[in-house]
């Protein structure tokens, strides 16, 4: 079995549509709201700035200094997009 | 005049504040992230520094600045990032070998928080890549040395063996990594070269490990899923062999024929030992 949470799998299984910021793996309430105080209030915003870093791990950096995430949650929230894109961009 | 020159990214949050206090520079908001005291530091203490950087040009720096001085200009224009437009923060990006995406409001602090770490590193590899060659062979020669004294002192064999090992072990050394460094040159033209030889690289994802399975699975259960109601997942990502499916199939298919049959009234003989 891959490492991945059951998040991780609910998310990259079906395209994201209009589901909120806390449905991103790794990104949990505490997270949310910080991300939706910067605006980032939807999945697809994320996305958004995942894609405009052309998909590098620098996003993990962006992640980091925006809502104050550790390493894991970023790396997690980073993969769980990046398999995103694979399946559905 | 600065004592020491150490990369102001290392510096902790608190060696930043007490700088910019002593240089009269209005602290940000409290609580603020690192990264704004660095830019803050790195704005007005270095402008201090440009200042005094002309007029000692002359004397004798450490040899972090005689790395620097190679690219005067640009070196300069690094310590003031924030003042770099997105133009020219790309150019200098792509110069370390990394390749920016746009850069736009929300990607803009990332990158020059980039820049600022490549900046940081590069001198510092740099330096230590030129020590080591020096200490490294001086030593090779002092050993060499040490070992042809014993020699014409001492017993003949060991002495004479280890020398030859070690002259072995020098000339492989030295000539392994003269090729090891061309090679790498021609392998990884853009990489930075490193003191070791050792860079490490992004690993791409194996696709079929991360990308696929979920897509697979899918297809997988709905050809399966007619076939029969009791076959396992698939293990770990590894598809399960047609060839497995099919047999499985087949056994499935001839069993319930077997059933029917023997479901059928007046079936001699052939049948007859299975009821």
């Amino acid at each position: 079995m891959s490492t991945t949470s059951q998040k991780h799998r609910d998310f990259v299984a079906e395209p994201m549509g209009d589901k909120h910021v806390t449905a991103l793996s790794g990104i949990g309430e505490v997270l949310g709201k910080k991300l939706e105080e910067q605006g980032f209030d939807k999945a697809y915003v994320v996305l958004g700035q995942f894609l405009v870093l052309r998909k590098d791990e620098l996003f993990i950096e962006w992640l980091k200094d925006t809502c104050g995430a550790n390493s894991k949650q970023a790396s997690s929230c980073y993969t769980c997009l990046k398999e995103w894109c694979d399946s559905f961009l | 005049m600065p004592v020491f020159l150490e990369d102001p990214a290392l510096f902790s949050k608190e060696r930043l504040k007490s700088e910019l206090i002593a240089n009269n520079v209005a602290l940000p908001l409290s609580e603020s992230k690192k990264e704004v005291y660095l830019q803050l530091y790195l704005k007005h203490v270095t402008n201090q520094n440009v200042a005094d950087f002309s007029s000692d040009e002359e004397e004798a720096f450490e040899p972090v600045h005689q790395a620097l001085k190679d690219e005067d200009k640009s070196c300069i224009e690094m310590m003031d990032i924030s003042q770099l437009t997105d133009k020219e923060l790309k150019t200098q990006l792509i110069k370390y070998g990394v390749k920016p995406g746009p850069i736009v409001g929300s990607t803009r602090p990332v990158y020059e928080k980039k820049l600022l770490k490549l900046i940081g590193s590069v001198p510092a590899v740099k330096q230590n890549g030129t020590g080591d060659v020096g200490r490294y062979s001086d030593s090779e020669e002092d050993e060499r040395g040490e070992e042809e004294s014993h020699s014409r002192s001492g017993t003949e064999p060991s002495p004479t063996r280890s020398q030859w090992e070690r002259d072995q072990l020098d000339l492989s050394c030295s000539s392994s990594k003269s090729e090891k460094e061309d090679v790498l040159e021609e392998m990884f033209p853009d990489e930075a070269r490193t003191p070791t030889g050792i860079s490490a690289t992004r690993r791409r994802p194996i696709k079929g490990a991360a990308g696929r399975p979920v897509q697979f699975k899918y297809s997988e259960l709905v050809t399966q899923a007619p076939a029969t109601g009791d076959q396992k997942p698939s293990v770990s990502g590894h598809l399960v062999p047609i060839w497995a499916q099919i047999a499985v199939f087949i056994v499935i298919a001839g069993f319930l024929f077997l059933i029917y049959h023997s479901m059928e009234a007046n079936q001699d003989n052939p049948f007859s030992s299975f009821l």
